[in-house]
């Protein structure tokens, strides 16, 4: 199957006009769903915002010693998936100008390589999104649960090879999943991983959340505690963040997939398939959202960054000992 | 026909669209080109008559059913904070924490027992532990007047680490995974970190990492 469509993706590639487009244009009925285009300038705008994003929290975690933690390297990982995805993206949007403007070749084997690759690219980066997403949670959990024996459980060293397992897991689903990629299997492992994502890391933080509420209601005995309900107002404001961004972001995505596999003849999952680029920019979208609500929120990133650029004086006396950061960012906060 | 015009995701998803755009207009081939247009040929146009609901239903009711879910959840959450037995806490804040620490000074012996309590299950340690609590409180009532303003930093050195013991035992029972004696040794080097790093009366006990970080975590 691979190769007959690469040669007819190929012929196609150097056309800009193909005159049998008229005979299929009269085939349609009038009141099609047309497809719906973003315009080339907010897909290049919104990936290279999200790859500059991702960059600088990267270079904020390995510029600031302080942050070379588990906890962050989960985050960096995070980053570094959404930057794929943008730079996945941007240079797919890149091939297809070249080829308009017809500098590449439309029968050549490394458009074919290129294209294969970069569907890997676009599988492995998803894939470790999700999985980074899913660590961040364990590992906040088990900063709660296990907060004595935090340091022991999570070394910086575990934390690295747990990176690797992750992904070289994507790399290995990725290039799996471009081979495979016509069977229905593919598909449907695909598109059910990640509801058992969400609902697993859902209830990682559920447990989060129902502890922090009772530690807050014990809290609220002392003088100058906020109150419980404030607190656990916010946290239940920032879950409903969490898992709002990752369901409208990745959601339209899957129910594309999905309807492409069972029923593409079918007008109304066409009519859905027709906003197809309108989800691919809130992948994108996801990729910028992602650092702001995890990387952003830490006080100490924040500062490193203000350093980085506004190159004032932050306050620098955070105490090395790793409590004494718990104990400032209560102060801080 | 033999073969699947689809394959992967992209090309899934970007073929698609090359079905149902408009071919004549030269926009429509702004984007990835290099689709699989010419197998779609084969299947022919999907027509579009005779649709009982609006052609963009699916779309409308999976926004719909999205943010429905959003906000239930949402929803879920803030009624969360809501349920629970509240705390009786009506008493000035002060009265308490004096309450807690003369408890302390004049009950050591006991709290240690209390741990037999704390063990099996959350919620009815948590409600045996208040009502000792309380129970303490009233029989200490006479005394605490007299205590307040003696004060000093043993009996709020003392206050923490029962406190903090209070809330790690909170955390085994939550966590089911009973350690006692792991726990115990963990708090007294856990306690000799914070009296470094103690400078105020016992709101230290946020600082602890727990709380801190679920705090942290979700604020």
């Amino acid at each position: 199957m691979r190769p007959d469509s690469a040669s007819q993706i190929m012929r196609l590639l150097g056309q800009t006009r193909i005159p049998s487009f008229e005979n299929i244009s009269n085939l349609s009925m009038n009141s099609d769903c047309t497809q719906v285009v973003v315009p080339e300038e907010v897909f290049f705008t919104i990936a290279i915002a999200g790859i500059l994003e991702n960059l600088l929290v990267l270079i904020a975690v390995i510029k600031n010693k302080n942050l070379h933690l588990p906890m962050y390297l989960f985050i960096c990982s995070l980053s570094v998936s959404d930057m794929l995805v943008s730079l996945y993206k941007t240079l797919e949007n890149t091939l297809i100008i070249l080829c308009k403007m017809g500098y590449l070749t439309p029968r050549g084997d490394l458009e074919t390589k290129i294209d294969d690759v970069m569907d890997s690219l676009f599988v492995l980066s998803l894939l470790g999104s999700v999985f980074s997403l899913l660590a961040i949670a364990a590992d906040r959990y088990i900063t709660i649960f296990f907060a004595l024996q935090y340091h022991n459980i999570m070394t910086l060293n575990r934390a690295l090879i747990i990176l690797a397992v992750i992904w070289a897991f994507c790399a290995g689903s990725g290039i799996a999943m471009t081979i495979f990629s016509h069977e229905t299997a593919t598909v449907i492992s695909f598109t059910i991983l990640f509801p058992f994502m969400l609902i697993f890391i859902l209830c990682l933080y559920i447990h989060m959340f129902l502890l922090a509420r009772s530690h807050a209601k014990k809290i609220a005995s002392l003088p100058t505690s906020a109150g419980p309900q404030r607190v656990n107002l916010k946290g239940a404001i920032t879950l409903t963040i969490f898992f709002g961004v990752f369901l409208c972001c990745w959601g339209p995505f899957l129910l594309h997939i999905l309807l492409m596999k069972f029923c593409p003849l079918n007008p109304y999952c066409a009519c859905y398939m027709s906003i197809f680029h309108v989800n691919a920019t809130l992948i994108l979208c996801n990729g910028i959202i992602d650092p702001m609500i995890y990387a952003f929120r830490s006080p100490e990133l924040r500062s490193t960054l203000k350093k980085m650029f506004c190159c004032t004086r932050s306050d620098w006396n955070y105490a090395f000992n790793s409590r004494g950061k718990y104990y400032k960012t209560l102060l801080v906060n | 026909m033999e073969e699947p015009s689809y394959c992967l995701l992209r090309r899934l998803a970007m073929s698609a669209h090359r079905l149902i755009s408009n071919r004549t207009s030269q926009q429509a081939l702004s984007n990835s080109d290099y689709t699989w247009e010419y197998e779609y040929y084969e299947y022919g146009p999907v027509s579009f008559e005779g649709l009982k609901a609006h052609k963009y239903s699916i779309v409308i009711g999976f926004w719909v059913g999205l943010a429905v879910f959003v906000i239930f959840m949402f929803f879920v959450l803030t009624l969360l904070t809501k349920t629970g037995a509240p705390h009786p806490d009506n008493t000035e804040p002060s009265e308490k924490r004096f309450h807690v620490s003369s408890f302390v000074a004049d009950f050591g012996r006991p709290l240690e027992s209390n741990k037999v309590f704390l063990r099996p299950v959350a919620e009815e340690s948590r409600s045996l532990f208040h009502f000792y609590i309380n129970e303490v409180e009233h029989l200490d009532k006479a005394k605490q007047s007299h205590k307040a303003p003696g004060l000093d930093s043993n009996i709020h050195f003392h206050e923490v680490a029962r406190s903090s013991g209070r809330l790690e035992e909170e955390l085994n029972c939550l966590t089911k995974f009973n350690i006692p004696n792991f726990v115990n040794t963990d708090q007294n080097s856990s306690l000799s970190e914070d009296d470094l790093l103690i400078s105020e009366p016992p709101i230290i006990l946020e600082s602890k990492p727990v709380i801190q970080a679920s705090r942290q975590i979700l604020d």
